[in-house]
């Protein structure tokens, strides 16, 4: 990996820094329409030179319907704007790009089925399929209205975000005739092998993949594409190196974005502010062919979040669109879910005239509580004084309108995660299954093996993701690495130190640095890690409908915070992205179905001007595992923007159901409520 | 189109090459020169991470043909490394958590470094709308605006040595 040094002095290695004397760009023909026919296809390289299907790999891998699964090239059906239809090289960039005039694709255009709720009861949006809905659960336990003296309905929406990180997606591979080797930025690079091995069915052994300095993810990255399919096949087809490096309007067109959901939400009270249950209907957008069909269930599971309702009933379904396939986004369903909860109580708040932190008092756990989903949370109610406190929420609420939030983050901890250190002529390397994209891994590495290790941290070195190794991976994501890596990598310092015991008689560290040991293992975790957290944002909105964020807080507990300040930057980082889902971030269709954001700024990510700051206050109980970290990844991502939309609709004086929100929408809701 | 020879000093190295009209200055420096500190990452001019240094000043290298910069000065991250004032920012980025990928970070490190040049003690507001062009999708921005703070007065005044005036032709 490269240091950080090296970053700042221009010699990262991302992707598109990697050449090869020969090699070949690849371009592809997309598809023009969001839902077409396909009667002719001619030129190029076409699903005839490349007969696979993608499967299913990395985070959110989901055991599929076989016929829900995508071509990696369409031949006769588009269900999505940007679907890949055909491929072609060219010596560079350009050339590639010329050659796409070489591709002929005849379309007979369909109206395209873009609407979740549209397409619940719609014609398919794929042949060959009876029923645009991919998964359709129910969650909870059925109960009445029974004693409820008050219920109130909701229709609340998150839009489809792009993950947009500033390097794209890309990929080189090459073939010396019996092993293919890809170079790709990686959240996991054994799910980008797997998923390789599976499409193509080649064994593990024939393929290597290598992470390569990752310039972010943040969901992006953690599994396959078809674009990565057709490269690697080229590569193998072609006897040259392949490179293929997406452009940002690929990037918003036909990568997998992320929220896309709609809650149909219901909350049964007493007038006293005591919830009795919370139930409704939770409808993923999950786009075209089968995918995303994990995220609708794992909504509703955490919807009731840090508080202790004792009736909970959800019908999840997730939904094809003619859209391209959902896919994880930061906090992954945790947003959505707490969207669901936090829009309920605030509504819940105003209907009966309480406080929303009294509120959230009142209802928060007072003791070990199991939801009716089956979410197992500690007691809340003494995290949640503790955090409103030191975030001065009953001084803010006296001169200003603060909007708060709480919620229960669930890290993707089971499954563990896999090490291996090898110590070598007086230095030590590390491998991970899940590797660093700018959250500095290389940190909390040093500091917890130099002193596992009584080593001077400088001899430490944390490598990219590299198949070949380490045999076995699970990948970055979901506020899990800190935890299940330092896991797995003080498990295997164990290993090493026995090892040295067992040869010298006893440890010291000159004798593991005089000697050759090299220990893996696959630390597998069961049960679940949940932390509590909170955050409070104060905005105004002007008579145009702009809004200024003129506070932003956030009290988490992140167990032991194992390098504080990156810890920090963390959440800085993800506060603006969740701030940016609330005012500007969307990927929006026209009723064609035709993609309203052609560009990075079209798309809504914030500038500097735009971007507020947070107060972070860390709380640091320790969690379960021997390092005492717990997750803190996409806290800012799920508690922001619950805190702002609140802090928006009391300054505007309206009722806001859906991020992002607009200036307009905003003086529209306005001139309706005067 | 006919290929046209440009010549280009980048670095403070002369580079000459016949090149398609249509060749962007991102590409000539990053395929002609293998110089990869400038990144590409939107080909709108939306993101900044292209950013280099055209006759002294920060320019878009996506949305720049080569030809344009013929008989003109470029620098990259690669050719300011030495100076005193970036390698000042340099530390301070990594000091104050000014980028977590870091593939924005050559683009932002040039647009602070030519806000520094001409001012050397810049306020918040200054330093955010001095980077406004350049987009980080993981920082947030606020370690970048603590780097940039906290370099200031002396370095930042000192001159680029060969300081590019601005070349017309």
């Amino acid at each position: 990996m490269s240091s950080i040094t090296d970053i700042v002095n221009g010699k990262g290695r991302f992707v598109d820094d990697i050449s090869f004397p020969g090699m070949v760009h690849i371009a592809f023909a997309r598809s023009n329409y969001s839902r077409a026919k396909l009667l002719y296809v001619k030129g190029g390289y076409t699903a005839r030179d490349f007969p696979y299907f993608m499967a299913s790999a990395g985070e959110g891998a989901t055991e599929e319907d076989l016929s829900l699964r995508a071509p990696v090239l369409a031949s006769k059906f588009a269900a999505y704007l940007g679907e890949p239809i055909a491929a072609v090289t060219g010596k560079n960039r350009y050339e590639a790009e010329d050659n796409l005039d070489s591709v002929e694709i005849d379309y007979d255009p369909l109206k395209p089925i873009l609407d979740p709720v549209e397409a619940l009861n719609s014609e398919p949006v794929i042949p060959g399929v009876k029923t645009n809905i991919i998964s359709d659960r129910y969650v909870g336990k059925e109960f009445s209205a029974g004693e409820a003296e008050i219920v109130l309905e909701d229709r609340l929406e998150n839009r489809r975000v792009a993950t947009n990180p500033l390097e794209t997606r890309g990929i080189v591979a090459a073939y010396d005739g019996t092993k293919l080797t890809v170079w790709t930025p990686t959240q996991s690079a054994h799910s980008v092998r797997d998923g390789i091995c599976e499409s193509m069915n080649l064994g593990k052994e024939s393929v290597r993949v290598i992470q390569t300095d990752t310039g972010g993810a943040f969901g992006l990255k953690g599994g396959v594409y078809p674009e990565y399919i057709v490269a690697a096949s080229l590569a193998m087809k072609l006897k040259v190196p392949v490179k293929w490096i997406e452009t940002r309007r690929e990037h918003l067109m036909a990568s997998r974005p992320g929220r896309g959901v709609v809650g149909n939400m219901r909350i049964h009270a007493m007038k006293s502010g005591v919830i009795k249950g919370i139930s409704g209907d939770v409808i993923v957008d999950a786009g075209a062919y089968g995918g995303a069909s994990w995220s609708s269930g794992w909504i509703a599971f955490q919807i009731t979040g840090p508080y202790a309702i004792p009736n909970a009933y959800f019908h999840a379904r997730s939904v094809m669109t003619n859209k391209v396939e959902q896919g994880p986004y930061r906090g992954a369903g945790r947003p959505e879910a707490s969207f669901m909860m936090e829009r309920m109580i605030d509504l819940l708040a105003d209907e009966i005239g309480a406080d929303p932190l009294d509120i959230r008092l009142l209802n928060a756990a007072k003791d070990k509580f199991r939801s009716p989903t089956g979410m197992e949370i500690e007691a809340s109610a003494g995290f949640m004084a503790r955090a409103f406190e030191k975030m001065e929420y009953r001084r803010l609420a006296r001169e200003s309108k603060p909007g708060i939030s709480c919620f229960a983050l669930i890290p993707a901890v089971s499954d563990g995660e896999s090490c291996r250190i090898k110590v070598e002529r007086g230095r030590i390397n590390v491998w991970l299954g899940g590797n660093a994209h700018g959250q500095r891994h290389d940190l909390w590495v040093a500091k917890l093996l130099s002193g596992k290790f009584g080593v001077d941290p400088s001899i430490i070195e944390l490598q990219l993701g590299d198949t070949d190794m380490l045999k076995e991976g699970v990948g970055s994501w979901g506020s899990r690495s800190a935890i299940v890596g330092a896991n797995a990598l003080l498990k295997v310092a164990d290993k090493v130190i026995a090892h040295v015991k067992k040869d010298k008689g006893a440890y010291t560290a000159r004798a593991l640095l005089s000697g050759d040991y090299d220990e893996y293992e696959y630390a597998n975790e069961k049960g679940m890690l949940i932390s509590f957290c909170a955050n409070l944002a104060v905005a105004d909105a002007d008579a145009a409908g702009n809004v200024r964020v003129s506070k932003l807080k956030a009290y988490y507990d992140v167990g032991k915070a194992l390098v504080p300040d990156v810890v920090v930057s963390q959440i800085k980082g993800g506060a603006v992205q969740g701030v940016g889902q609330v005012l500007s971030e969307n990927i929006e269709f026209d009723q064609d179905g035709q993609l309203m954001a052609a560009s990075l700024s079209d798309s809504g990510v914030l500038n500097s001007v735009q971007s507020p700051d947070i107060d972070v206050y860390l709380e640091e109980v320790p969690s379960r595992f021997p390092h005492g970290a717990k997750g803190v990844g996409e806290s800012p991502t799920i508690g922001v923007p619950t805190a702002l939309v609140r802090a928006i609709e009391r300054s505007a004086g309206i009722r806001i159901r859906k991020t992002p929100v607009s200036p307009e929408e905003i003086v529209n809701a306005r001139s309706r409520v005067k | 189109m006919k290929n046209v020879k440009v010549n280009i000093k980048l670095n403070g190295r002369k580079f000459e090459r016949e090149v398609e009209p249509r060749t962007l200055l991102l590409d000539f420096v990053r395929e002609f020169a293998d110089l990869t500190a400038t990144h590409m990452g939107c080909d709108t001019s939306n993101c900044g991470a292209c950013t280099v240094l055209l006759d002294g000043k920060p320019v878009k290298s996506c949305t720049v043909l080569a030809v344009q910069a013929d008989d003109r000065e470029v620098r990259t991250l690669e050719g300011l490394g030495e100076e005193p004032l970036m390698k000042r920012l340099k530390e301070e980025f990594i000091e104050k958590h000014g980028l977590q990928c870091g593939f924005c970070t050559s683009g932002m490190l040039i647009s602070s470094y030519s806000l520094l040049r001409k001012k050397s003690d810049p306020n918040e507001k200054e330093i955010r709308e001095a980077i406004s062009g350049n987009i980080c999708r993981c920082t947030g921005y606020h370690g970048i605006v603590e780097a940039v703070k906290s370099v200031k007065g002396e370095t930042a005044r000192e001159k680029l040595p060969e300081s590019p005036e601005l070349v017309r032709r």
